[in-house]
């Protein structure tokens, strides 16, 4: 035993849960980030929107009702649609169950749609390279540590996973499409056509914080359990209590590696709304394109990390190409005197062809 | 003027103008583009399993193997479809493009290739398909006058028909989450005769009602319930429209404006009622008239001759005419009622207007 009594005893089992919480409200600063700029593009994308909101919909009702399958209220009523869902249970149970279910409506959708997403990475890759998170500790730091150096291991196979997806693998192909269906709605947030009040990350909060400031007592109980699961697995030397917050922790990592691919999309989204047609289609075709020819090249010719090679080739190109239309057919990088000299050569063409125009 | 332009105007009837001509949104007959997205997807699977994946070595045994997973796969969806969907079509569309890869790998010994076969075959099946839903969704016209709805549509054996706005009694509105994502619908106009509405027949094991025969593969026993829904034919419904929103609202305007209210059936009532006795007036002074003029004429002819019978035929004549003021009393006594009736429900109506409007005022000042 290398911690103080206290450090262990007392703020020892706070570690992983603080590491957790830190997580969490990298998530929600995401998912604002997201919700901010998926309101940018609604005008010129509604059904993109639509279905955004669907999805948290979705999420969110399925979540409640799994709430209150747990909590054994049963299930009267389920409506879902593209701006409103419902769950209502068959029994109004109160007390903690009444917690629960809204525990699991409130906080569900943050970490549910990741565990199927969790599910799905474990299948897909060697399950004999797959570790779960382990970690006996007895103090504060260590716990940290601990659950970092779990978070850690899960993200380096995570990462190394996406930055060796192959599309032609329709398994991969499959993961990737789910993973931007759960950034698109992990979001509670609702965003509609009119904004009838403000739904946002505080709005968010206040839910968690009314759900926790309404019943006290169970809050004081869960930490009460926290703590007897920390002590049950450090007399018996076991890493229980640190595994149990650092899954959580991945879950965490997949949503806001899922929101974060999920922005690279609408950003790419509302750049290319800038562009003129036809050209705006450019960008959209690149995608596709750059990885076929890629692919087929390193077919061929055989390198090392030739997936790798080819998502970056992918990712690169269609920057570049988006760029480089952006700075040739809008205004977006162009100085002041840039932007009136072209004002200048285009009254001049004008010009020229009116003159024509007469002359004919 | 373009061709169809002539053609629509000529159908048109008098005073017909055309508020909004529509077709069924592209991701409308998403039911039918998902077969063939299925088909295109599974068949690219089936490809990846037998040629790059780590199982593809249990597809090493025969070269059938990879054609007997494809087509065993696709008819149980088929049979899923059927089962769930009630639609028998889906499992024979599955079968018949199961038979024709078998037939033509045989026809053409393509058993070596079989796996590419079968990921080409899928391909062009599916944009065969695709293709043809799309045929099938632009054969769908909807043209909303101001009097009716037209439908109109079929590749091959064109089919209209159309629905007055008076005799609509219902509209049946729907819109999937599709059509909620993309601003689509469909409305079914229920009418009086029943077009519009179809039936959901459940069997006590699982049987399969088709065409008024009961299939007997899984149907152990007969009997059900049957319900009345409201569902056609995407030729006899607006199908898929967008804008739905704004679509649903101007039929739901011009059926309102086509229903004639219980107080405007009344009046009509009286309006009859006034013409016949206006007629009975006119019937009336005909023959008034008619023996004014003969009177005149038949006592110059016998002017003489019966000068003594004048005195009689004036007495007839005070009695005709004492007949017909009786008459056109009566006849006026007639319009007086009707006149009374008139006002009493005019009053009424007022009243009741008076008073729905109260409540609204009082809502308002509170």
């Amino acid at each position: 035993m290398d911690g103080l009594q206290i450090d262990t005893f007392v703020f020892a089992p706070l570690a992983p849960i603080l590491g957790l919480l830190l997580f969490w409200f990298i998530q929600l600063l995401f998912i604002e980030n997201q919700r901010y700029m998926l309101s940018k593009i609604w005008h010129k994308h509604e059904p993109l929107c639509r279905f955004t909101n669907f999805l948290g919909i979705l999420y969110q009702t399925i979540c409640h009702a799994l709430g209150y399958t747990v909590t054994r209220s049963g299930i009267s009523d389920f409506v879902i649609s593209v701006d409103y869902g419902k769950v209502a249970p068959k029994k109004e149970k109160k007390g903690v169950f009444e917690w629960v279910s809204n525990a699991f409506l409130f906080i569900g959708p943050f970490f549910i749609p990741s565990l199927l997403l969790l599910i799905y990475f474990i299948l897909l890759i060697d399950s004999s390279a797959f570790s779960f998170p382990t970690g006996h500790y007895d103090s504060f730091s260590s716990g940290l540590q601990n659950f970092g150096t779990n978070l850690y291991r899960f993200s380096e196979k995570f990462f190394v996973f996406l930055s060796n997806i192959d599309f032609f693998n329709p398994l991969h192909f499959g993961f990737f499409i789910l993973l931007i269906i759960v950034g698109l709605g992990i979001r509670p947030s609702y965003i509609g056509e009119t904004k009838k009040e403000k739904i946002d990350m505080v709005y968010d909060l206040k839910n968690v914080k009314n759900l926790l400031a309404d019943k006290p007592l169970y809050l004081l109980f869960l930490f009460v359990i926290a703590y007897i699961v920390f002590y049950i697995s450090f007399f018996l030397e076991h890493g229980w209590y640190v595994a149990l917050f650092s899954f959580l922790g991945w879950l965490s990592i997949i949503a806001i590696v899922s929101i974060i691919i999920t922005q690279a999309i609408i950003l790419f989204i509302k750049n290319t709304d800038e562009l003129p047609r036809p050209w705006s289609f450019l960008p959209y075709i690149v995608i596709p394109l750059s990885y076929v020819i890629m692919r087929f090249a390193l077919f061929f010719y055989p390198v090392d990390f030739s997936n790798s090679i080819s998502l970056i080739v992918m990712i690169l190109s269609t920057i570049l190409i988006t760029f480089l239309l952006l700075k040739y057919k809008t205004n977006k990088f162009k100085t002041k005197k840039n932007i009136k000299k072209a004002e200048e050569e285009d009254d001049k063409e004008e010009k020229r062809k009116r003159r024509r125009s007469t002359k004919e | 003027m373009t061709r169809k332009k002539k053609e629509r105007e000529e159908d048109l009837l008098r005073n017909e103008h055309i508020e909004r001509m529509l077709s069924p949104h592209p991701l409308s007959f998403m039911k039918l583009q998902s077969l063939c997205l299925f088909l295109i997807i599974w068949g690219v699977f089936v490809y990846w399993l037998v040629n790059f994946s780590d199982w593809k070595s249990l597809f090493s045994g025969s070269e059938w193997y990879p054609v007997i997973l494809w087509g065993l796969i696709l008819l149980l969806v088929g049979i899923a479809a059927w089962l769930m969907a009630v639609r028998f079509s889906i499992f024979i569309l599955y079968l018949g493009v199961f038979a024709g890869a078998v037939g033509l790998i045989i026809w053409q010994n393509w058993e070596a290739a079989s796996s590419l076969f079968i990921l080409v075959y899928s391909v062009a099946a599916s944009i065969v398909g695709f293709l043809i839903v799309e045929l099938y969704r632009r054969s769908h016209k909807y043209i909303i006058s101001n009097l009716r709805i037209a439908f109109k549509g079929g590749i091959f054996t064109k089919q209209e028909r159309t629905v007055r706005y008076d005799k609509i009694t219902d509209i049946n509105a729907k819109q999937g989450i599709l059509g909620q994502i993309f601003g689509f619908g469909t409305i079914i106009p229920i009418t009086q005769a029943g077009f519009g509405l179809g039936s959901d027949k459940s069997f006590a094991a699982g049987g399969v009602e088709l065409g008024g025969k009961k299939a007997k593969l899984f149907g152990l026993a007969g009997g059900g319930k049957e319900v009345q829904i409201p569902r056609a034919r995407s030729y006899y419904e607006l199908h898929g429209i967008y804008p739905y929103k704004e679509i649903k609202k101007l039929i739901e305007n011009l059926v309102q404006d086509n229903v004639i209210t219980p107080y405007q059936q009344e009046q009509v009532e009286f309006q009859k009622q006034q013409v016949d006795i206006q007629k009975q007036m006119r019937d009336l002074l005909k023959v008034q008239t008619k023996t004014k003029k003969e009177r005149p004429a038949a006592a110059l002819a016998k002017m003489r001759e019966e000068e003594q019978e004048e005195e009689e035929e004036e007495e007839e004549s005070e009695e005709q005419k004492e007949a017909y003021e009786q008459e056109q009393v009566d006849i006026q006594k007639q319009m007086k009622n009707l006149l009374k009736k008139q006002l009493e429900v005019k009053e009424d109506s007022s009243e009741e207007d008076e008073e729905e409007e109260e409540p609204e005022e009082e809502k308002k000042e509170k």
